[in-house]
């Protein structure tokens, strides 16, 4: 028996050290159930926290999650991002593009009882908007008409939004804006309870008008949310509750998916994604979550050498995003420009960047630094500081970025800063010549990718969104055509045209979008692929066994011990 | 082993610790100068043909890649031993600086040990602690300017034959000073004093790595050395050759320090252990020399997401450091044993 058990020992050990993984064990049963079956705890879970519940001024992902549940709009976006109405029962948007007019359902309610009428929306609005209220968000609404006044405090209320009757709520802009309605679609301006009062107070207890409402939040480890019984959709939400655990380890939160103690688990490692997808049992059970964002490249246009656009256009075609993509495989896909795919950015004939050595050092010569391959002389003289903050993937295509630069003649010398030191390096006028940088989609519109970063109005000498401080005023101007227009098909014209102008005087050298790849237990259905939300849970029912289902949660010293080793 | 006499030596090859520390510190060497040679990729290259799998990741060990590809898909044997000759460079030099300013604060200090002291003016504290009080709040340079003029006005007081009540203060021998000095020092924990110089550096070197481990790591040996210098100065040949009128330095250099460099040379050993930890600490936690330079700390940080699928980039850099800081230690304390004469 000893020898059994040493000779056990010392396979575990040898399977620790050489790193034999183990399969994961088999998924837990589903019911069988065809139709969606009411009840259940949904249980999540992150390695991230949450700061605030307040749509008018929480910004990440992982809140956005739990503000989809508790808040809702008047309307909302489909899972192809188009946009439906939710809370408002129709819409519709004035001949000169200028006036959109919401209706609003009848019985609707607040978590708090109290029923929805225009002018809430209306308070909610202003209370968002207003020049207190912290965030930067009210930038997206600057179209409503008497907005200046308002961030002003020259007037007490939008003049733009107008209550007319008591479910009818009519927004006016100063002029058309295509940009306006999916903005409106974002969860800043959802309608919250008369508890908020007119103005945002972060002692605030959320309280919405979702399909869940909450229950309990103990900062920084769970939030409880529970089914929302006047949730005006018939019969939904299936859940009866969704508990969120927050800032849990994430070799924890994948145990726990296989023992069931969770029922998803989305922030797998590299090696466990791998793991799910190699495993037939498994790999039906996974998919990948898209969050429509650009990686890439930022140059400084003002600073040298990237003040000369040959140097950019040289980058631009030095970087192999093949090779990046291979420092994270299943998670990063290429960007050759600056429409995402899922926004129009998938003709293969565009003029996008790619990657062609002979025309990078053809870049460069042009440039007047050009560089021989094969003696390695020649290229720009001075090293470029290339600052990065400590984030796995950053500091690896830093690296990679590092060579294939060096191909060409231009020599980086990376820094590694703390994140605060990196937001001031590369957002301060002047600063950094060049710098990883990122940017995610804040609503579906091609325009969320210009505005903000690749326009002289982004320019700021202090947090400058625009961080390559590129200033066209030839882009500038298709950007405003851009908003102005209501024709689809104009519209991607004119946003092509951006593009095209973006990719080459390469501010920016794009290189990747990321992907999250997540499993779930089989007895978790109707989870949805949503274009805008990411873990989109709205509508989970939960098919457990009746055997799973009654099995209950650890108590006590079990539950003590779990929370120790979170 | 010139350090030590026959009796010591035989004593020092007695130990079984002493001989396995020896024999992997001569290994750890020999794999440091020798190690690259045998390299048959660039350290630095990412080899995305052979050094990765179809699924992107990094192969394992095998005869093209002794110990595997890291996650940049560079030889992992290559970069382990550029690693070693930078942590040995590092940390033996940093070992060096420590020792020469330790050696010589704890000789002045322990030799100067209840001697009438000097006067301090008053106007000299004041002005270093505002000093000091500037450097806190981030004005360097005006805080340099006041240390270097809080200096000026002591060397003043010293130096001035006559007497001037602007100057006045107390006194304060040397050991006093220098020790106090040591006690404020050794109240800050070492890897957070060097972390946050470490930090303070607009760009990490090899250099300034170097000579923040150096300059932040000779309080113990200046403690030491004090102790062994106060037994020593008063023996026999030192008063003698304090009677011929020798020189203080030259007193020291000539007759104290050969008598205290045997516990110097064991914590030496020692330190070179704590300096290759602390090096790999700073690396890791990113505040050492910046990437691409192969560290064995960086090496351990950036695989340790790779822990199960490819756990040889723990593996390697984890066994060099374990084993380097043991051999040095095993060494340590064999040479501690064998200069110690009660181990007879």
């Amino acid at each position: 028996m000893r020898s059994i058990r040493k000779r056990t020992s010392a396979l575990v050990a040898c399977a620790a050290l050489l790193g034999c993984q183990e399969p994961p064990p088999s998924p837990l049963p589903a019911a069988g159930n065809a139709a969606p079956v009411r009840g259940g705890e949904l249980r999540l879970a992150s390695a991230f926290d949450i700061k605030s519940l307040d749509p008018a001024v929480a910004s990440d992902a992982l809140t956005g999650e739990a503000i989809e549940l508790m808040f809702a709009g008047l309307v909302d976006f489909d899972d192809a991002g188009h946009i439906v109405p939710d809370l408002a029962e129709r819409f519709e948007r004035s001949e000169d593009g200028t006036t959109y007019r919401f209706f609003l359902r009848d019985n609707i309610f607040f978590h708090d009882g109290s029923p929805i009428r225009a002018e809430d929306c209306k308070r909610t609005i202003e209370r968002a908007l207003h020049p207190d209220t912290p965030g930067s968000f009210s930038l997206f609404y600057d179209r409503i008409a008497g907005f200046e006044d308002y961030q002003n405090k020259k007037a007490d209320h939008l003049a733009g939004v107008v209550v007319e009757g008591e479910r009818v709520l009519a927004i006016h802009l100063r002029e058309p804006d295509a940009t306006f309605l999916p903005a409106f679609a974002m969860q800043i301006l959802r309608p919250v309870c008369p508890s908020a009062g007119d103005r945002y107070d972060d002692t605030w207890t959320p309280c919405g008008a979702g399909p869940f409402k909450l229950e309990s939040w103990d900062r920084g480890r769970t939030l409880r949310l529970v089914r929302f019984d006047k949730w005006w959709q018939p019969g939904k939400p299936y859940l009866d509750r969704i508990t969120y655990s927050y800032s849990m380890n994430i070799v924890t939160e994948r145990y726990k998916l296989e023992t069931g103690d969770l029922d998803t688990d989305r922030e797998l490692s590299l090696p466990d994604t791998f793991r799910y997808q190699n495993d037939p049992r498994w790999k039906l059970l996974g998919e990948y979550d898209v969050i429509p964002s650009i990686n890439g490249e930022e140059m400084n246009v003002e600073m040298a050498p990237f003040d000369n656009v040959e140097i950019r256009r040289a980058v631009a075609a030095a970087i192999d995003r093949d090779q990046i993509r291979m420092l994270k495989t299943p998670s990063l896909i290429p960007l050759y420009r600056v429409l995402v795919p899922s926004l129009g950015g998938d003709d293969p004939n565009f003029p996008a960047q790619k990657h062609d050595y002979a025309a990078a050092l053809e870049h460069m010569r042009r440039a007047g630094f050009p560089y021989d391959p094969a003696t390695g002389k020649g290229g720009w003289p001075k090293p470029i500081t290339y600052p990065v903050y400590k984030q796995g993937l950053y500091e690896l295509s830093a690296q990679l970025l590092q060579q294939q630069l060096a191909k060409i003649g231009l020599r980086l010398e990376i820094k590694v800063v703390s994140f605060p030191t990196y937001l001031m390096m590369t957002k301060r006028r002047g600063t950094t010549a060049m710098a990883p940088a990122g940017w995610q989609q804040d609503y579906p519109d091609p325009n969320d990718f210009f505005e903000p970063i690749f326009t002289t109005s982004a320019i700021n000498d202090e947090d400058s969104n625009n961080g390559a401080f590129y200033s066209n005023p030839r882009l500038d101007d298709l950007v405003v055509r851009g908003r102005r227009e209501l024709d689809a098909a104009k519209r991607k014209a004119i946003y092509d045209e951006a593009d095209a102008i973006v990719c080459s005087d390469a501010p920016w050298a794009m290189e990747y979008q990321y992907r999250y790849y997540g499993v779930h237990q089989p007895y978790v259905k109707g989870l949805r692929q949503s274009a805008v939300w990411p873990n989109y849970v709205r509508d989970v029912w939960l098919d457990k066994p009746r055997a799973l289902a009654m099995r209950r949660a650890p108590r006590g010293i079990l539950a003590t011990l779990e929370g120790l080793l979170r | 082993m010139s350090v030590l006499d026959p009796r010591a030596r035989r004593r020092f090859w007695k130990n079984r610790g002493a001989r396995v520390g020896l024999g992997f510190v001569a290994f750890l060497v020999a794999f440091a100068l020798v190690g690259p040679l045998f390299a048959r990729h660039d350290a630095y290259t990412s080899d995305f043909a052979r050094g990765a799998t179809v699924l992107g990741e990094p192969v394992g060990p095998s005869a093209v890649y002794w110990l595997g590809t890291d996650r940049l898909f560079r030889d992992v044997f290559v970069r382990l031993a550029y690693g070693a000759r930078l942590s040995l460079v590092i940390a033996i030099s940093a070992t060096l600086i420590s020792t020469v300013i330790g050696s010589a604060v704890g000789l002045v200090s322990g030799f100067y040990e209840g001697s009438s002291g000097a006067r301090v003016p008053y106007a000299g504290i004041a002005v270093a602690g505002a000093g000091f009080v500037a450097v806190l709040a981030g004005h360097a340079r005006l805080g340099g300017a006041l240390l270097v003029l809080a200096l000026a006005i002591v060397a003043l007081a010293w130096v001035l034959p006559v007497k001037i009540a602007a100057l006045d203060g107390p006194t304060l021998d040397a050991d006093t000073a220098l020790m106090r000095l040591v006690d404020v020092g050794l109240s800050f924990p070492f890897l957070l004093l060097v972390m946050a110089l470490g930090a303070a550096f607009d760009r990490t070197t090899v250099s300034t790595i170097l000579w923040t481990l150096g300059l932040t790591s000779w309080l113990g040996t200046a403690r030491v050395v004090r102790a062994k210098t106060l037994t020593v100065r008063n023996l026999d040949f030192v008063g003698a050759a304090r009677a011929l009128g020798q020189p203080v330095w030259r007193i020291l250099a000539r007759h104290v320090l050969p008598n205290v460099a045997g516990p110097v040379i064991v914590l030496g050993t020692a330190q070179v252990a704590s300096m290759i930890v602390a090096e790999s600490v700073l690396s890791y936690l990113g505040v050492g020399i910046s990437p691409p330079t192969p560290t064995w700390g960086h090496m351990l940080y950036e695989g340790q997401d790779a822990y199960e699928s490819a756990p040889w980039l723990l593996v390697a850099p984890g066994v060099a450091i374990l084993f380097s800081v043991l051999g040095f230690n095993l060494l340590g304390e064999g040479l501690r044993d064998a200069l110690d004469p009660k181990e007879d």
